[in-house]
């Protein structure tokens, strides 16, 4: 296990105030928020940062690091002596739930469960009592298909497990995961009994899956609709059709284009959207495509439009 | 892979987190979401307390202003007002999308 340098990470000397430190945690807290960061790796930088706080923020942990830590530089090999921390007391809630979004370093430092006190240290809490095991949340990205029928996915989690001495240790462990049909973007998916485990005896908490799409090369979905683009031919927009439209289970649906269809036009299939109760609408913008004037064949049909069709497109908008 | 192995997925439905069950989701006491409630910062979705159902939406509303309150010690109505910009940025992110155009 490698020594992480929390200061290094927040960006403050080790011998920082309290101010110093929730201001620098501040400051990456903005830069790295998922909800705006446009940097790649926000997410993984947000944990670092979140998990650099978590320790350095509470005068207790930051003491126990700072004592165990004289000497260590970053990415150095890290094993912590036994029993280091019997003269620290960590009053802090949740610290099993809150190491399994933490390094495995934060883990073996300060992931003690409740319920499970270890012996050495002065007015440890002894108190027993039952308490169901914190929700999990999780992203999750989709294709469209996967939610057009419905897939099975493989979810790797990180579970905090309590080892011999009562120490929480992290475990990775793989789910198969069904996703039902119909899912929309946003939605939640619950796995009952998949979050923390519970202490003394209470039930284990939920794992809330947070649903994503992947960018699709054609669909775009909007809740159970699905928005698809539609390359029409000139003849087949000027004269009408009835063209087919792949879905994104590989079948394909006929729809007829009304004759004198404009690029832009929108045409709405009700009920053949993303799956559901009820189910989404099937919405395409036709898009007219022009044939190339590549060859004297297609150039002399685009002159004979031109001089037979007399049409003039800003006639109408006087640009 | 066994089929008793795969994990059935439940859909989080419009309306269907008791005040209790948000509350969990979000790891705070009942007393922080009625009091978000109250102040109208969180929609108030049914008569009682003990009535109210929140939609999937209304937890990820609730994260986020957990997060600004606890990272930034935001005033609860400005992390609400955080929250209300990111609502209308994924809103015009949306019409983007349907447009085409991101």
């Amino acid at each position: 296990m490698q020594f992480k340098d929390y200061y290094q990470t927040l960006g403050v000397a080790r011998d920082a105030t309290a101010d110093d430190i929730k201001k620098a945690f501040r400051k990456l807290a903005r830069r790295y928020h998922p909800d705006l960061s446009k940097e790649a790796d926000a997410e993984a930088r947000m944990k670092e940062v979140n998990e650099a706080n978590a320790v350095l923020s509470d005068p207790e942990k930051r003491a126990a690091y700072d004592a165990l830590g004289r000497g260590y530089q970053p990415g150095q090999d890290f094993r912590p002596p036994p029993d280091w921390d019997a003269n620290f007391e960590f009053s802090g809630p949740g610290s099993a739930a809150e190491a399994a979004g933490f390094s495995d370093f934060f883990a073996e430092l300060f992931g003690r469960m409740g319920g499970a006190p270890r012996g050495g240290g002065f007015g440890r809490r002894e108190a027993r009592f039952e308490a169901q095991g914190e929700d999990h949340h999780a992203r999750i990205l989709l294709d469209i298909e996967d939610a057009w029928r419905g897939a099975t996915r493989q979810i790797s989690l990180r579970v905090p497990r309590l080892d011999a001495s009562g120490r929480a240790v992290l475990d990775t462990r793989t789910l198969d995961v069904r996703i039902p049909q119909g899912v929309r973007e946003g939605q939640l998916i619950r796995l009952a009994g998949q979050g923390s485990p519970g202490f003394g005896g209470g039930a284990p908490g939920d794992l809330l899956l947070e649903v994503h799409f992947r960018p699709h090369a054609r669909f775009r979905a909007s809740g159970r609709d699905l928005l698809v683009d539609l390359p029409v031919a000139p003849w087949e927009a000027a004269l009408g059709s009835v063209i087919p439209v792949g879905l994104p289970d590989g079948s394909s649906l006929k729809v007829r284009i009304p004759a004198g269809a404009q690029s832009g036009r929108q045409l709405v299939v009700r009920g053949k959207g993303l799956p559901g109760s009820p189910p989404g609408d099937l919405e395409l913008t036709v898009r007219v495509v022009l044939p190339p004037a590549d060859t004297a064949r297609a150039k002399e049909l685009y002159e004979t439009m031109a001089r037979e069709l007399r049409f003039d497109p800003r006639a109408a908008g006087g640009s | 892979m066994r089929e008793d192995d795969v994990l059935i997925g439940a859909l989080l439905e419009d309306a269907c987190l008791t005040l209790e069950q948000l509350s969990r989701a979000c790891a705070v006491p009942p007393q922080w979401v009625i009091e978000h409630v109250g102040e109208g910062l969180l929609p108030a979705p049914g008569e009682s307390p003990s009535s109210w159902r929140f939609s999937s939406r209304d937890l990820v509303r609730a994260r986020q202003m957990l997060h600004y309150e606890r990272d930034f010690d935001a005033a609860p109505e400005l992390a609400a007002l955080v929250a209300d910009l990111l609502a209308e940025l994924d809103e015009m992110r949306a019409r983007l999308r349907r447009a085409g155009l991101e």
